[in-house]
């Protein structure tokens, strides 16, 4: 899996980024990158993680989301991961995973019914 | 008759996180663990590989099926000889980490487990044991 596998659509104004199942770092870390140079480029307002194929959410990978989502909340963005697996929500829970000003939402189509009617639901704290 | 399950990885680069992280799902999943407990291992594995890049630079993995008559399981072992864990009862409570990250390597890997042993001598390396048990 390399980092040039990591895609980011712009849909309107949002971005969409579909994460494989399993990435390794640097594929997490890319896409770190790239959705921040992607919201300052396309001026986005929100940044949607499609992780519906994820089947391994571990604490590196949860914090850069998390990190991420820091960094779009200070360029005025949201961030919605959208699709989490029931294995993988359990483990996250169990784990303890940081996923602090991450919005969530059960599909992608959820996500995208968030930032157009711009209602913020399914915080995770 | 596991014999085929018996696995061993070794782990160097951040790409073999995700070797490890297929080893195990392929290994917990011949053993009849079920999705979710599935995920639990895999999860504490990746913790547990991550540790060995991050502390020890190198180490391996040994995945071990687990027959005491009556259930089934797997056990994975982590061996590292790296700079080792000073006090390692600490480490593997909530919230202490020495790199400064989130300190969930340890204590996060023992969550989604049944069991975990750990052994480190400071300047020889460290090991660590989980064993999970399906459930009947």
């Amino acid at each position: 899996m390399s980092a040039s596998s990591i895609t980011v659509v712009k849909v309107r104004d949002v971005l969409l980024v579909a994460m494989p199942s399993d990435p390794d770092d640097s594929v997490i870390t890319a896409l770190q990158e790239q959705a921040m140079r992607s919201m300052d480029q396309h001026e986005a307002k929100a940044l949607i993680l499609d992780i519906s194929a994820v089947e391994t959410l571990d604490s590196f990978f949860a914090r850069t989301i998390s990190e991420t989502a820091q960094m779009v909340s200070l360029m005025g963005g949201r961030t919605i991961i959208a699709g989490m697996r029931p294995a993988v929500a359990v483990t996250a829970t169990q784990l303890g995973l940081p996923l602090k000003r991450v919005e969530t939402a059960l599909t992608v189509e959820r996500a995208l019914d968030m930032v157009s009617l711009g209602k913020r639901q399914g915080s995770a704290r | 008759m596991n014999a085929t399950i018996e696995k061993e990885v070794v782990i160097k680069t951040e790409s073999d996180i995700v070797v490890a992280r297929r080893a195990v799902r392929e290994g917990a999943s011949a053993l009849g663990f079920g999705l979710t407990d599935t995920t639990r291992i895999v999860t504490a594995a990746s913790e547990l590989a991550r540790n060995i890049i991050k502390y020890a630079v190198e180490g391996t993995m040994v995945l071990h099926p687990l027959e005491d008559g009556t259930r089934t399981g797997i056990e994975l072992t982590f061996v590292d000889h790296g700079p080792g864990i000073p006090d390692i009862a600490k480490a593997m409570k909530e919230g202490f980490s020495t790199s400064g990250g989130f300190g969930m390597g340890l204590p996060g890997a023992k969550r989604l487990m049944d069991e975990m042993d750990a052994q480190s001598a400071v300047g020889q390396g460290t090991t660590v044991t989980v064993r999970k048990w399906r459930r009947q």
